[in-house]
C-alpha cells in the first residue's frame, strides 16, 4: 500500500506543491544501543560467516559522532541444538562468527552483554524461495517511461509467508528495502518490481542500460515483517497521506533495564541472490 | 421534584393559552425567484411575540386578541410591515423584495436576525448563505463552502488539499453534513482541493458546532446542514460561470403554472480536456463533476412535495499506472404537510451512497468500495402557543457497508479474488425537543433523543483467544494482532450487537437587557458510524465502519456558555463562547496498524478517549459599506488511549497526545468593501498555529540506511500557518434594465505568496547520504479570474 501512497503524493505534487529543503530544529532523544544482528544464509551456501553490528543511536542531523560499541559481549545460541556461537569484538563496532551453523525451522537466541545490562533476542529461520524469473520492462512499473526490474518467485499456498527484498543498484549510496506479504496473492507467483526515476532534488536516476542491479530475497517472520513495514513505511514519512511516525521497536529486549531498550532488530533469515544488468 | 419543574413549564404554557389567543402562520417567500426565505423574522411591534420562519419558510404566531403592526423582515431584504386585526386565526404569506441598495452587500444572516437573535436559546450555532460565500476569496476563484467555514470561529481545517474540516476540535468524521438531509459521506473533490458543493444550487448553510438539536443525530462533533435552492418558481433564469477549474450552468423554472419549480445545476472541471496537448499528460485525465437537481410541486395549500437530488463524480487516471474514481449520489422525496396554522409536519425518504473504486494496473488489482444507506422520516413540529414550540419525530436509517472488493484485472494476475465481509446496520431514532420561552427574559430549549443501533448478521465475526482482538507484548512493549479462536455466522435475520442512548440536550438563554444575553447548553450525541483513517489526511480510500461486538459507539458531552452583545442597532454583533467537549470511544491505531483490505479491523484499534476546549470570539459588522468579522479561537484537542483490555500502558505510553486538529491560536478575519456601484472589494486573512505532527528524537544505522527514532506522539508543530487573500468583484451594469446581469470576479490567492507547510518529511538525500528535512507547500500565490452571468 505504500505505493499507492506514493501515488497520491506523486499526483498533488504534480498539481501544484513546492518543495524545499529546510532547517528544523529537533529534540534529542535519549541515546540507545542499536542491535543490527542480521544472520542471513545464503541458499546454497554454508552460511558460516557473520556479523553482527553493535552501535548508538545519535541526534537526528549529526553526522560527526562515532557510534560503534565495542566492549560488549555477543553470543547466539540455537535453542533447538543448544549450540552456542559466540561473535567476537572486532574492536570497529562489528562482532563476527565463522562458525555459525544455520538449520531451518530452527530457533536462535541473541544474547548482548553491554554496560552490565543483558539484552536478548529470538528469532525462527525460515525458507527462502527461489527465483524463478527477472526481466525487464518500461510499460509497466509507474512511470512507462522509464525502465524497472521484475522479480518473480513462487508463494507457498498452505501458509502466510512474509518476504523482504533488498535491491541495490551497484554505485549507488543506498539500497532500498521492500516488505512484501501474500496477504492478497496467497498461493500464486509473486511479482514485484523496482522503478527509478530522475529527480534533482533527492539526486536519484533513472536505470539506463548497462545498470548494474542486485536484488536479495529473504524469507522472513511476521514480526519481522511488522518491524520492517514499520522502518520501511517512516523512512520518507511526514507526507499527508502517511501515518503518524512511531517508535519503532524491535526484538532485542533489555531483560536488566526494559525501559533502556535497544534499537534494531535480531534477524535469522535464508535469502536467495541474484544479478541483473539492464539491457 | 425534577419532574414537578418540567411539568411547572408545561402547564405555565398551557395556562397562557386560556387567554383568547389567535394565531398567524403562513410562509415567506423572494419575491423575485419564489425561494422560501430560512430564519426571516416576524413579530408584532411592540411586543415580545415573534419567531423565524423554519427550513421549509414556514412560520406560526399567536398572541392574545388585537391589533398589532406584523413586521417580517429579513437581512438583505426589503421589510415588510401590515397592520393586522387578531380576532381569528389566520394564515397570511409574504413575498419580500431584495433590497435594492442590498444587492451587491455581503448578506450575513447573524446568528438570527433582529429581535430573536439573542433571545433564542440555541446557540454555537453559524449560518452562512450562497452570497456570502460566493463573495470569499477562493483558490483559483472555486468558491468553496467547506472553505468558507472555516473562516468561522471552532472550525479549521487538515492542511490545505486536504479533505474535510473539524469542529471544535474534532475528526472529520465527526462531522454529519447533510445535503438536503441525504448524508454525504466525503466532501472532497481532487482529494479536498475543493468541495463537492456547487454555491449556485444551495441555498443557505448552517453549521452547529454544539446545542444540537435533538432531531439531529449520529455524529459528535458538529452538523453542517445544506439546503439547495428550490428553483426559481416566478420565472425562467439561467446562471452560471466560466472559472480556471470548472464551469457551472444553472437552469431555474416554475412549473405547472407556478404550483411548482425546478433547479438543474451542474458543474464540471475542463482540465482534463487540455491534458492530451500536454506531452507529460497525454495519457492522464483528471477531472471532477457534480449534478445537482431540486423540484418541488404543490399539490395544495397544504401539501407539497419536494424531490432533490445530488450526483458527483471525481476521476482521476494516471497514465496506465491507477485509475481512480469516487463519488457521493444522493436523493430524497420529501412530502410536506401543513395539518393547520399550528401543526406542520414533513415525511423524507432518503437514499445516500458513497463509492470509491481503484485499479491499479501495475499489480493487475481492481478494488471497489461503498457505503449505502436508506433513511425514512418523519418530523412534525407544533406550535403550541408563542411560547412553546414542539418538535418531534423519528427516523431509521438502514446502512449497507462493503468495504472492499479486490477482483485481478487479467488472466495472468497474481491477486486472489478477495471480498470482504459486507456489514449491515440498522440506526433507529426518536426525538422530541421544545423551545420554550418562559418569561420575557428567560428561554430553554430541551429535548430528549434515543438512539438505537443494531449491527445486523449476515457475515462472520471473529472470536479472539481471550477475547482479545489486540493483544500487548510485555516483552518488545509494542501492540500485536489477537490470534483468532473460532469463527461464528450470523444470518441475515441475526443481531450480532446491539447498542441504545438516551441523549438529552438542554439550552438556556437569559437576556440581560435589550442588546445582550448570555446562553449555555449541555449536548449529549453518539456516534455509530466511524471513519477509520491512520494518516494525515483523509483520503477517499478511508472506510467507513460501522459500531459492532468490537468497536464501541462514540458518545460526547459537551457543554458550553456564551455571552451576545449586539452594538449600535445591530450594526456590529459580538458572540463569546466557551466549551468544553468530551468525546467515549474514540479509536485510534496500534503502530504498524493496516487498514486497508482488512476483513478484522479490531485487531488495529484501541478504543480511547478525546477531549477539547476552547474560548470563541467573534465580531461581526453587519452593515454598512463595509461588512465582515473577526473570529479568533483559542483551543485545546487531545485524545488519550489505554491498553484497556489488550492490556500494557496504551498508545504513546497512556498519557493524553495532541490530536492533529489541535490548533492553539486560529485567527480568521473575513471583509467586503462596497467601493461603489461597479466594484466590490473582499479580502481574508488566516492565522493559524501549526498542525501537531511527530518529528524525528534521533536517528541510527541500519541496514545501511539511516532510521529515525521518534518522541512523543504529535509533540511538535508545523511552522505557523497565515495567508493573505483578495479578490475584487465587478459588475459592468451597463443596461440595469436588461435581465442579463454579469460580474467579474478577480482573485489573488496568498498574497504575499507564503510557502506554508503541508507537511515536512525526514529522510536522506539520495546522493549525499545525508538526513535533511523536506518541506512540501502546496499553494503559493495564485491569481484567477472568473465570470459568471444571470439570466
Amino acid at each position: 500500500m505504500k505505493k499507492i501512497t506514493i501515488l497520491l503524493v506523486g499526483l498533488v505534487s504534480v498539481l501544484f506543491s513546492c518543495e524545499e529543503v529546510i532547517d528544523v530544529e529537533l529534540q534529542d532523544g535519549p541515546v540507545r544501543l542499536v542491535i543490527e544482528a542480521s544472520l542471513d544464509w545464503e541458499k546454497g551456501t554454508v552460511g558460516n560467516d557473520q556479523i553482527i553490528k553493535l552501535r548508538t543511536s545519535t541526534p537526528y542531523f549529526d553526522t560527526q559522532t562515532d557510534t560503534s560499541v565495542t566492549g560488549a559481549s555477543v553470543e547466539v545460541i540455537n535453542l533447538d541444538t543448544n549450540e552456542v556461537f559466540v561473535f567476537q569484538d572486532q574492536n570497529n563496532g562489528n562482532y563476527t562468527t565463522d562458525a555459525f551453523v544455520p538449520i531451518l525451522n530452527n530457533t536462535y537466541q541473541l544474547t548482548v552483554i553491554y554496560n552490565g545490562e543483558v539484552y536478548q533476542g529470538t528469532e525462527t529461520l525460515l525458507l527462502a524461495p527461489d527465483i524463478n524469473t527477472i526481466n525487464q520492462s518500461i510499460e509497466d512499473g509507474f512511470d512507462d517511461e522509464n525502465l524497472e526490474v521484475n522479480v518473480y518467485f513462487d508463494d507457498p499456498e498452505d501458509e502466510e509467508n512474509y518476504y523482504l527484498l533488498k535491491y541495490y543498484e551497484e554505485g549507488d549510496l543506498l539500497s532500498s528495502l521492500e516488505d512484501v506479504s501474500d496477504e492478497f496473492v496467497n498461493g500464486n507467483e509473486i511479482h514485484d518490481f523496482y522503478e527509478k526515476e530522475d529527480d534533482e532534488d533527492s539526486g536519484e536516476e533513472a536505470f539506463v542500460p548497462g545498470d548494474v542491479v542486485e536484488i536479495t530475497l529473504y524469507a522472513i517472520s511476521e514480526r519481522y515483517y511488522n518491524y520492517i513495514k514499520i522502518l520501511n513505511e517512516q523512512t520518507d514519512s511526514g507526507d499527508p497521506f502517511s501515518t503518524t511516525p512511531v517508535q519503532i521497536r524491535g526484538n532485542c529486549v533489555n531483560q536488566t533495564n526494559q525501559n533502556n531498550y535497544a534499537f534494531g532488530y535480531f534477524r535469522v533469515t535464508q535469502y536467495v541472490k541474484e544479478v541483473y544488468t539492464f539491457e | 421534584m425534577k419532574h414537578g419543574f418540567l411539568i411547572y413549564f408545561f402547564l405555565s404554557s398551557f395556562i397562557a393559552t386560556a387567554q383568547e389567543r389567535f394565531s398567524i402562520s403562513g410562509a415567506i417567500k423572494d419575491l423575485n425567484n419564489g425561494e422560501t426565505l430560512l430564519g426571516a423574522t416576524v413579530y408584532l411591534e411592540g411586543t415580545t411575540y415573534g419567531t423565524v420562519t423554519n427550513e421549509y419558510g414556514f412560520f406560526s404566531l399567536t398572541a392574545p386578541k388585537g391589533n398589532y403592526t406584523l413586521i417580517v423582515s429579513y437581512v438583505g431584504y426589503e421589510t415588510i410591515t401590515q397592520q393586522v386585526v387578531l380576532d381569528k386565526d389566520q394564515t397570511l404569506h409574504f413575498e419580500l423584495n431584495e433590497a435594492s441598495t442590498a444587492l451587491n452587500e455581503v448578506v450575513i444572516v447573524a446568528q438570527e436576525s433582529e429581535v430573536t437573535s439573542i433571545r433564542e436559546p440555541q446557540m454555537s450555532v453559524a449560518k452562512l448563505n450562497a452570497q456570502t460565500i460566493k463573495e470569499m476569496p477562493a483558490v483559483l476563484g472555486e468558491v468553496d463552502v467547506i472553505k468558507s467555514i472555516q473562516m468561522l470561529p471552532g472550525v479549521t481545517n487538515n492542511g490545505e488539499g486536504s479533505a474535510g474540516f473539524h469542529v471544535r476540535g474534532g475528526a472529520a468524521d465527526q462531522n454529519l453534513v447533510l445535503l438536503d438531509e441525504a448524508i454525504i459521506y466525503n466532501t472532497s473533490h481532487f482529494f479536498g482541493f475543493f468541495s463537492v458543493f456547487n454555491a449556485d444550487a444551495i441555498k443557505n448553510i448552517k453549521l452547529y458546532k454544539g446545542d444540537i438539536p435533538a432531531k439531529y443525530g449520529g455524529r459528535v462533533s458538529s452538523v453542517l446542514d445544506v439546503r439547495q435552492k428550490d428553483g426559481n418558481s416566478k420565472k425562467f433564469s439561467l446562471s452560471g460561470g466560466i472559472g480556471l477549474i470548472s464551469s457551472r450552468l444553472a437552469a431555474e423554472s416554475p412549473l405547472f403554472n407556478e404550483k411548482g419549480s425546478f433547479l438543474v445545476a451542474g458543474r464540471a472541471s475542463y482540465a482534463h480536456l487540455f491534458m492530451p496537448a500536454i506531452e507529460n499528460l497525454k495519457d492522464d485525465k483528471i477531472s471532477f463533476y457534480d449534478l445537482n437537481l431540486k423540484t418541488n410541486y404543490q399539490l395544495n395549500q397544504n401539501n407539497r412535495l419536494y424531490l432533490s437530488g445530488y450526483f458527483g463524480r471525481d476521476v482521476f487516471n494516471l497514465s496506465k499506472v491507477i485509475k481512480n474514481n469516487y463519488g457521493n449520489a444522493t436523493g430524497n422525496l420529501r412530502w410536506n404537510h401543513v395539518f393547520n396554522d399550528r401543526l406542520f409536519s414533513n415525511l423524507s425518504l432518503i437514499y445516500s451512497k458513497y463509492d470509491y473504486r481503484i485499479i491499479l494496473d501495475f499489480v493487475e488489482l481492481d478494488w471497489i468500495a461503498d457505503i449505502k444507506n436508506y433513511n425514512v422520516k418523519y418530523d412534525l413540529g407544533y406550535y403550541v402557543n408563542n411560547n412553546l414550540k414542539v418538535d418531534l419525530g423519528v427516523s431509521g436509517i438502514y446502512y449497507n457497508l462493503n468495504p472492499g472488493e479486490v477482483k485481478p484485472t487479467s488472466e495472468t494476475s497474481g491477486i486472489n479474488y478477495l471480498k470482504l465481509d459486507e456489514k449491515r446496520a440498522f440506526e433507529g431514532a426518536l426525538y422530541i425537543s421544545a423551545e420554550h420561552q418562559l418569561t420575557d427574559k428567560l428561554a430553554l430549549n430541551y429535548g430528549l433523543r434515543y438512539s438505537n443501533f443494531s449491527r445486523l448478521g449476515g457475515q462472520n465475526l471473529a472470536t479472539y483467544v481471550d477475547n482479545k482482538p489486540v493483544v500487548y507484548n510485555n516483552q518488545l512493549e509494542i501492540y500485536e494482532r489477537g490470534d483468532v479462536e473460532s469463527e461464528t455466522h450470523y444470518g441475515k435475520g441475526e443481531t450480532i450487537k446491539n447498542y441504545g442512548y438516551l441523549e438529552p440536550r438542554i439550552g438556556l438563554s437569559y437576556q440581560m437587557n435589550e442588546s445582550s444575553s448570555i446562553k449555555a447548553s449541555y449536548t449529549r450525541s453518539t456516534q455509530y458510524l466511524h471513519l477509520l483513517s491512520n494518516t494525515s489526511s483523509v483520503t477517499p480510500l478511508d472506510v467507513w465502519t460501522p459500531s459492532g461486538e468490537y468497536i464501541k459507539p462514540q458518545i460526547s458531552d459537551q457543554f458550553a456558555i456564551g455571552y451576545y452583545k449586539q452594538l449600535k442597532d445591530n450594526a456590529y454583533t459580538l458572540e463569546l463562547e466557551t466549551y468544553y467537549k468530551q468525546i467515549d470511544n474514540r479509536i485510534d491505531y496500534i503502530d504498524g496498524s493496516s487498514l486497508i483490505g482488512n476483513n478484522n479491523i479490531e485487531t488495529e484499534i484501541l478504543n480511547g478517549e478525546a477531549r477539547a476546549y476552547g474560548v470563541e470570539v467573534l465580531i461581526r459588522k453587519n452593515r454598512g459599506t463595509f461588512t465582515g468579522w473577526l473570529a479568533y479561537t483559542l483551543s485545546k484537542s487531545e485524545q488519550r488511549t489505554l491498553g484497556g483490555n489488550a492490556g500494557g500502558p496504551g498508545i504513546n505510553g497512556g498519557s493524553w497526545y495532541n490530536t492533529p486538529y489541535d490548533r492553539t491560536h486560529d485567527i480568521s478575519l473575513t471583509g467586503v468593501y462596497k467601493l461603489n456601484e461597479k466594484w466590490s472589494l473582499s479580502s481574508n486573512f488566516i492565522f493559524q498555529t501549526g498542525r501537531p505532527v511527530t518529528y524525528p528524537n534521533g536517528q541510527y544505522e541500519y541496514e545501511g540506511l539511516s532510521i529515525a527514532s521518534y518522541g512523543d506522539r504529535n509533540s511538535n508543530r508545523l511552522p505557523a500557518y497565515h495567508r493573505l487573500d483578495v479578490s475584487a468583484i465587478y459588475k459592468p451594469n451597463k443596461h440595469p434594465e436588461r435581465r442579463w446581469k454579469s460580474e467579474w470576479v478577480f482573485g489573488i490567492y496568498n498574497v504575499y505568496n507564503r510557502q506554508n507547510a503541508a507537511s515536512i518529511s525526514f529522510g536522506q538525500n539520495e546522493s549525499t547520504g545525508l538526513n535533511e528535512a523536506t518541506q512540501i507547500s502546496i499553494f503559493g500565490i495564485i491569481p484567477s479570474v472568473t465570470y459568471n452571468f444571470k439570466f
